[in-house]
C-alpha cells in the first residue's frame, strides 16, 4: 500500500494552511510580484548583475570520485555551479503571520532540495547555494507564505516576532529595514542586514487582516484562531506528549 | 527612594505608539495634576547597528527623533510600549483613565495598577551615581544611557 503522508493534524484553518504550505503537491497562491534584481538587493549577498561568486570548479570541470551516491543524488544548479552558500532570514510576528518558523522549516524540507534551515523560535534562516537562494527566495517572497507587513527578512538584529505591531500594523524593526510609504505599499530601504540600499524596493501592500486570519499558520487566542478549538491537534499533541513522556521509563507491553 | 505607599499606574496600548502619538499622550497625561514621575518603556532604536555583519554603521530611523512634552524636549530612542506613572493618589488614577478613554479611540489599551518602578538602586545604579544619589531619580533613566530624567514643569 502506497503511503500518503498527513503532514499534520487538526481540523482548524490553521492546520488546513500548515498542511497547504508544507504539500508540495498543493501550488502556493501568488499574491504579488518580485522581480530578481529587487530579491538580489534585499539579499544583499552580491551586486545586482554581477556574476556569482564561487566555492570551487564547476562540478564539470572537477574530478568527482566514483561515488554511487554522487551518481544517485543530482546537484542543484548552484551546487553544478560552484556557487557559495548564502542565506535568507525570516521573521515573522506571532500576530497572525502567513508563515512561523518551524512551519517554514517543514515546507521548505518538503518543497526545496540542497537547503539548510536553522530554526529558532522567532526567526528562520535558510542556507543553501547563491543561485538556488535566489530563485527559492522569489518563491517565499511572492506567494502566501508572505506578508510585508507581518513577516521580515532579517539577517540580523530580528527582534520583533513576539512585540506588539506598530500602530501602522508593521512589526518592530529596531532597523527599519522596510517602511510604509504613504501609496501604502512596504518598501525596503535598507538589506537585510540593515545597510541602506541605492534605491528604495516595493515589496507590496501589507494584506488585511482578514486575508491573514485566513492564511495564518500561528494560532492565537486574541487576534486568530484559538489552539484550544482544534480538538484534534491538542489530542495529536498530547498523544505525541504521553508517548515521550512513556518511553522515557523504557515501558513494557503486557 | 519612592514611597513605597505612592499609587502606580501602567498604559499599555495595544500597538507600539509612533512618536507623533506617543507626543500627544504625554501632553496629555502632562495637564493631569498629581502625577510625580512618568517613565516610557519600549524596545531601543539604537543610533548605530550594535550587532552582526553592518555593526557600527548608522541606523537611520524615522521614530527615534526628539519629541517636545510641555516646555521640555525629549530625544525619544525607543518605541514607546507602555507608560509607566506614579501618582500622588488614587483619584489621579481615575483621572489618567478617562483621559486614556478619550485617547485610545483607534485602538484598546490597559490601566494596571502595581509596583512598576524600581524600589532600590541596582549595582549598576550605585556603581553610575554612587551612594549619594538622588534617591527620586533612580529608575527613570537607564544608568547605561548617560542620560538624565527630564523634568517637565507644569504650565499653570
Amino acid at each position: 500500500m502506497a503511503y500518503t503522508p498527513q503532514y499534520g493534524p487538526g481540523t482548524s484553518i490553521v492546520a488546513e494552511n500548515r498542511r497547504k504550505q508544507m504539500n508540495p503537491s498543493q501550488k502556493l497562491e501568488k499574491v504579488r510580484s518580485v522581480t530578481d534584481e529587487d530579491i538580489v538587493l534585499i539579499l544583499g549577498h552580491r551586486a545586482p548583475g554581477s556574476a556569482y561568486p564561487t566555492a570551487h570548479p564547476p562540478l564539470a570541470e572537477q574530478q568527482e570520485p566514483d561515488c554511487p551516491m554522487r551518481k544517485l543524488v543530482k546537484p542543484t544548479e548552484g551546487a553544478k555551479a560552484g556557487d557559495r552558500v548564502r542565506y535568507i532570514q525570516f521573521a515573522d510576528s506571532m500576530f497572525n503571520a502567513p508563515s512561523q518558523p518551524y512551519q517554514r522549516t517543514y515546507a521548505e524540507m518538503y518543497r526545496f532540495r540542497g537547503i539548510d534551515p536553522g530554526t529558532l523560535s522567532g526567526r528562520q534562516i535558510v542556507e543553501c547555494r547563491e543561485r538556488d537562494l535566489e530563485k527559492y527566495s522569489k518563491e517565499l517572497l511572492e506567494t502566501e507564505m508572505f506578508d510585508p507587513a507581518r513577516v521580515g527578512i532579517r539577517g540580523a538584529t530580528v527582534h520583533g516576532h513576539s512585540l506588539r505591531l506598530a500602530e501602522d500594523g508593521m512589526m518592530f524593526d529596531m532597523l527599519q529595514r522596510c517602511i510604509l510609504d504613504e501609496d501604502g505599499v512596504v518598501k525596503y530601504v535598507k538589506n537585510q542586514i540593515g545597510e541602506p540600499l541605492d534605491r528604495a524596493v516595493a515589496i507590496g501592500k501589507p494584506m488585511d487582516e482578514k486575508w491573514l486570519k485566513a492564511h495564518t499558520t500561528i494560532f492565537h487566542s486574541l487576534v486568530g484562531t484559538p489552539y484550544r478549538e482544534d480538538t484534534e491537534y491538542i489530542e495529536y499533541v498530547q498523544r505525541i506528549h504521553s508517548l515521550r513522556t512513556k518511553y522515557g521509563f523504557m515501558p513494557k507491553e503486557e | 527612594m519612592t514611597k513605597a505607599e505612592l499609587p502606580q499606574v501602567r498604559i499599555v496600548p495595544l500597538r507600539m505608539l509612533k512618536p507623533e502619538t506617543t507626543e500627544r499622550l504625554l501632553n496629555t497625561l502632562a495637564g493631569i495634576a498629581g502625577i510625580r514621575r512618568m517613565m516610557i518603556h519600549g524596545p531601543g532604536l539604537p543610533a548605530t547597528v550594535p550587532y552582526g555583519p553592518a555593526r557600527g554603521s548608522p541606523n537611520p530611523h524615522s521614530d527615534r527623533r526628539a519629541i517636545h512634552v510641555g516646555d521640555a524636549e525629549i530625544a525619544l530612542a525607543i518605541q514607546a510600549g507602555e507608560v509607566i506613572l506614579e501618582v500622588e493618589d488614587s483619584s489621579v488614577i481615575e483621572e489618567i483613565r478617562s483621559h486614556c478613554d478619550d485617547f485610545f479611540t483607534e485602538f484598546p489599551y490597559q490601566l494596571q495598577e502595581g509596583r512598576f518602578m524600581k524600589t532600590a538602586p541596582t549595582l549598576v545604579d550605585y556603581a553610575k551615581f554612587g551612594p549619594d544619589a538622588d534617591t527620586t531619580l533612580i529608575g527613570l533613566a537607564d544608568p547605561r544611557s548617560g542620560e538624565d530624567p527630564v523634568v517637565i514643569r507644569r504650565g499653570q
